[in-house]
């Protein structure tokens, strides 16, 4: 449908249509939900995790960096506004400011750079496995160091750790995160192959 | 089974009668405040305080304890940190701030509705929409669909989860991930055109003013009523 | 009001969709009917400027739907196949309301509005129920309502009964029975049509049949089945 939709009238910059309004409220709620169902334990040192990064990540690399972003953004506005939409039912003003805080917000640069990498690396190899790694090192670039860019420092700020101790802190969820980026680019991948979108 | 979506704990406590946006800016402000002050002396009346604005909103001592739990095994492990790898000073800067602002943000998220939440964020951003970069109106709808699809990707996860089980696949990432997007993303397209097919977007006038009376059915100037209908 | 197509066609990238279709609608009820991917969803569309014509023009009241979508869209409520992608707002009442909305009505009539309209359907006591907690029956007269509720001069209904139990359906036909406007209905439930006006049959992107029912569906189920 979308294709004769949107086959007249395209201005030279697209503007946000209803479409990606509502892909960005989907992956918001596939991001919650993959926050509210019990852990899975991806086999890291036994430690259960739950897929919430995984969602975030998936945005990015799924829906491209502006969309992948606003879905982020979309699950940070419902937490600031008291809905227990992160894992393990948290939500809440209350949840900026504490120790977390950071990893929060580090999710919106996250998806983007996410999907930034995405389209550029990810789209030109020939071979699928090219392509596939291609998308988990998205994943990684983005869903961690990223993240943990914005969320070691704001963990240090809110608890008083030095940032050498709060880097020590991230890196216990370092293994569990790097599972999740690999599994989470070859979900895009395979996402991507079975129902290909235009990416922004 | 569906999860329950909001924290709101309905009550006539006075905390519940402030206008939501004066709590909100309270909280705001006293968040970026505490991050400035470090003296306990200050810090920690500030906790009592916030507890006793918690205490007000009269909420039943089971659901409390069930909101305090987590956050206050992370303020422990914090306190504990802090104690062991700095000072018990700053061990007590750190953990009255933390304790503040919990118990602040949960007070103001028990006494307020979503949906008064969400009016105030509207009207903070509709000055920006001047700008040109935020749509109110699409945040707004952006909002209500996250919160009409988030039961519905519960219930398909579930419903994946189930019939993968049935097939002898047990919960596989992989398995259950890439069948729930792609079934989000294909009902994005009916979606889409349904909110369109309900004269989404609003035209700017029916955004700004109530006063205004409709003039819909008026026959519209020619080829000029909307140019996002076909853009 | 009438609806006018002229040599519309309609292609999705390189497949045609509709080939060359001359129509003009002004009865009270058209049925329009055959097998999947015959076209009609993408005809229905076409009814309310959801999609365009490659050539051809579509003019609903002589609005032209390339130019004058919105003014169409208020004069044409679509009613969808799935109420699960259709009713949009988390709660009953909220989204009843957002097309009065989007459409300007004023903010102090609207509870009323959505009020009556529930009243009508006899589904008053589900108006604060969230959305996504309703039965399919439910559902599905949440999603009528939603868009009667508009008050359209038209409504469109694309296959309204498809995914429903016996006892929804029979729900809903009285409910599309009832309607005081004009309706153009896709369907597979052949039973629905009697006392239709008008019936389209349409395979392969072209109008291979346009009678009364009594000649209409036999001719279907023998070409088409």
């Amino acid at each position: 449908m979308m294709n004769a939709h949107t086959a007249r009238g395209r201005t030279a910059r697209r503007r946000m249509e209803t479409k990606d309004v509502v892909l960005i409220a989907l992956f918001c709620a596939i991001i919650v939900v993959l926050g509210l169902v019990p852990p899975v334990d991806l086999g890291v040192a036994g430690v259960p995790i739950t897929l919430q990064t995984l969602g975030v990540m998936l945005a990015g690399a799924v829906l491209g960096p502006v969309r992948g972003a606003l879905a982020c953004a979309l699950v940070v506005l419902l937490t600031i506004a008291g809905l227990p939409v992160l894992a393990g039912g948290r939500g809440g003003f209350g949840v900026i400011p504490g120790p977390t805080g950071g990893y929060l917000l580090g999710w919106i640069p996250g998806a983007f750079v996410t999907g930034l990498l995405v389209t550029v690396l990810a789209t030109r190899p020939r071979s699928r496995l090219a392509r596939q790694a291609a998308t988990a090192a998205a994943c990684l670039v983005g869903g961690i160091l990223v993240v943990y860019a914005l969320g070691v420092p704001w963990t240090s700020v809110s608890t008083g750790l030095s940032l050498r101790q709060s880097t020590v802190t991230a890196l216990y969820f370092l293994p569990g995160d790097a599972v999740k980026a690999v599994v989470a680019g070859l979900v895009a991948h395979n996402v991507r192959q079975a129902y290909p979108i235009e990416r922004r | 089974m569906t999860p329950r979506l909001s924290l709101y704990v309905p009550g006539d406590t006075p905390l519940h009668r402030v206008p939501a946006a004066w709590k909100l800016a309270a909280l705001l402000l006293s968040g970026v405040g505490m991050f400035l002050v470090t003296s306990p002396a200050v810090l920690g009346p500030c906790a009592g305080l916030a507890a006793g604005a918690l205490l007000s909103v009269r909420t039943p001592p089971r659901q409390l304890a069930r909101h305090l739990t987590g956050p206050f095994v992370v303020l422990a492990l914090v306190v504990v940190a802090a104690v062991v790898f700095q000072s018990a000073a700053t061990a007590a800067t750190v953990g009255l701030r933390l304790a503040a602002l919990l118990l602040a943000a949960l007070a103001v998220t028990l006494t307020t509705r979503t949906s008064e939440i969400l009016d105030v964020l509207e009207r903070v951003l509709r000055p920006l929409e001047r700008t040109r970069l935020v749509n109110a109106a699409a945040v707004g709808l952006a909002v209500s669909l996250a919160l009409r699809f988030i039961p519905e990707a519960f219930h398909r996860f579930h419903e994946i989860r189930e019939a993968q089980a049935a097939r002898g696949l047990s919960g596989s990432p992989l398995a259950l991930l890439v069948p729930l997007a792609v079934r989000m993303l294909k009902s994005a397209e009916d979606i889409a055109a349904a909110v369109d097919a309900r004269c989404y977007p609003p035209p700017p006038a029916a955004r700004r003013a109530d006063a205004a009376p409709s003039p819909a059915r008026s026959p519209a100037p020619a080829g000029r009523t909307d140019e996002e209908a076909t853009g | 009001m009438r609806i006018v197509l002229e040599s519309v066609t309609v292609r999705f990238g390189s497949r045609t969709v509709l080939h060359d279709i001359g129509l003009e609608l002004s009865e009270s009820r058209v049925g329009v009917i055959g097998p999947n991917g015959s076209g009609k969803s993408t005809l229905a569309r076409l009814f309310n400027g959801l999609v365009l014509p490659g050539e051809g023009t579509v003019r609903v009241d002589g609005l032209d739907t390339s130019e004058d979508a919105r003014a169409v869209r208020e004069r044409v409520g679509f009613v969808f196949q799935n109420p699960d992608n259709q009713i949009v707002l988390p709660i009953v009442r909220e989204d009843l309301a957002f097309g009065l909305k989007n459409t300007g009505v004023p903010r102090r009539e609207i509870p009323e509005r959505v009020e009556r309209q529930l009243e009508h359907f006899g589904i008053a006591h589900l108006a604060d129920r969230p959305s996504h907690a309703l039965s399919g029956g439910e559902k599905q007269l949440v999603a009528l309502a939603s868009v009667l509720v508009m008050r359209p001069d038209l409504v469109v209904l694309d296959e309204p009964t498809t995914l429903l139990d016996l006892r929804n359906r029979n729900v809903i036909r009285a409910a599309v029975e009832a309607l005081p406007q004009q309706a153009v209905v896709l369907t597979h439930d052949l039973d629905l049509l009697t006392g239709f006006d008008r019936v389209l049959v349409l395979d392969g992107g072209r109008v291979v049949h346009d009678g009364k029912p009594r000649t209409a569906v036999p001719w279907y189920v023998e070409h088409c089945s």
